[in-house]
């Protein structure tokens, strides 16, 4: 087997895990966790065809993620803490409203 | 040889890792998790050939996201959560079929695809001892001349963030 089919089943089987992750934890952490994971699937396939090709646009694409998951990580676990200040519980099935 | 054998193990320990972050019932043991599993794939990134994706991955992911991780777990310190004596049953064997389905679908897909065409391999030009890829000088190039927009656009991004940010950590 070549290096990128590798890759690209190790990408596909963290992808999968990822996504079962975000549905069977109920803490908010550990399902950013997961998202994370996820994100980290997808730049390991954007490297691998990017190697395929032999171009720089895969690389380009996965700085793009790495500055969405930086913001998304920087807001997201703003938004957990500010959740856990009003109610000292962990758990997303407790939240319905999200009123300011 | 020996680069197939660094693949495959980088690859096994960045599956297990994965399942350890969501199996763990302590979260701080997720973000160690995840931090290994962030390791094993700078490593596959590697030998890829995308040495400054490697640096930029342990930099920004295992050096300031996965340190946020920590701080915020460590600082709400949220009771065990043990998946496995988790009552809802029913979701959990949906879920967990949910991902067997779509793990063997994409597998399936993705092996019956390479094993019937020709296998994609890392391009001539990539695995030639004297070529520049993965490289900052070829990786700059093309972000500040054909992707400068999109680039441009990630700052505004990040600004966002930092309001963002901002904001929602404001006491009342």
């Amino acid at each position: 087997m070549s290096s990128i089919t590798i890759a690209m089943v190790v990408s596909a089987l963290v992808f999968t895990i990822g996504a079962c992750g975000v549905l069977l934890r109920r803490n908010p952490l550990v399902q950013f966790m997961s998202i994370e994971l996820m994100l980290n699937a997808v730049n390991l396939a954007f490297i691998s065809f990017g190697g395929a090709n032999g171009s720089a646009e895969g690389q380009v694409f996965v700085l793009m993620v790495l500055t969405v998951a930086a913001a998304e990580a920087v807001i997201g676990l703003g938004i957990i803490v500010a959740m856990f200040r009003r109610r000292r519980r962990m758990d997303v099935d407790d939240i319905k409203v999200m009123e300011g | 040889m020996v680069e197939q054998v660094v693949l495959i193990v980088a690859g096994a320990l960045a599956l297990v890792s994965a399942l350890g972050v969501v199996i763990m019932p302590n979260a701080v043991y997720s973000a160690l998790m995840l931090l290994l599993n962030l390791v094993s794939l700078a490593t596959l990134f590697l030998m890829l050939h995308a040495q400054f994706m490697f640096a930029a991955q342990l930099v920004v992911y295992a050096g300031a996201i996965l340190v946020l991780f920590l701080f915020v777990v460590t600082l709400l310190n949220p009771q065990g959560e043990n998946i496995l004596r988790d009552k809802r049953r029913l979701q959990q064997a949906g879920t967990i079929s949910m991902g067997l389905f779509m793990g063997c679908l994409l597998v399936g897909a993705l092996l019956y695809a390479f094993t019937n065409g020709n296998q994609p391999v890392l391009a001539a030009s990539v695995t030639s001892p004297n070529s520049t890829y993965g490289t900052v000088e070829d990786f700059g190039k093309a972000l500040f001349t054909q992707f400068l927009l999109p680039f441009e656009l990630t700052s505004l991004l990040l600004l966002v963030a930092l309001i963002g940010a901002v904001v929602l950590g404001k006491r009342k």
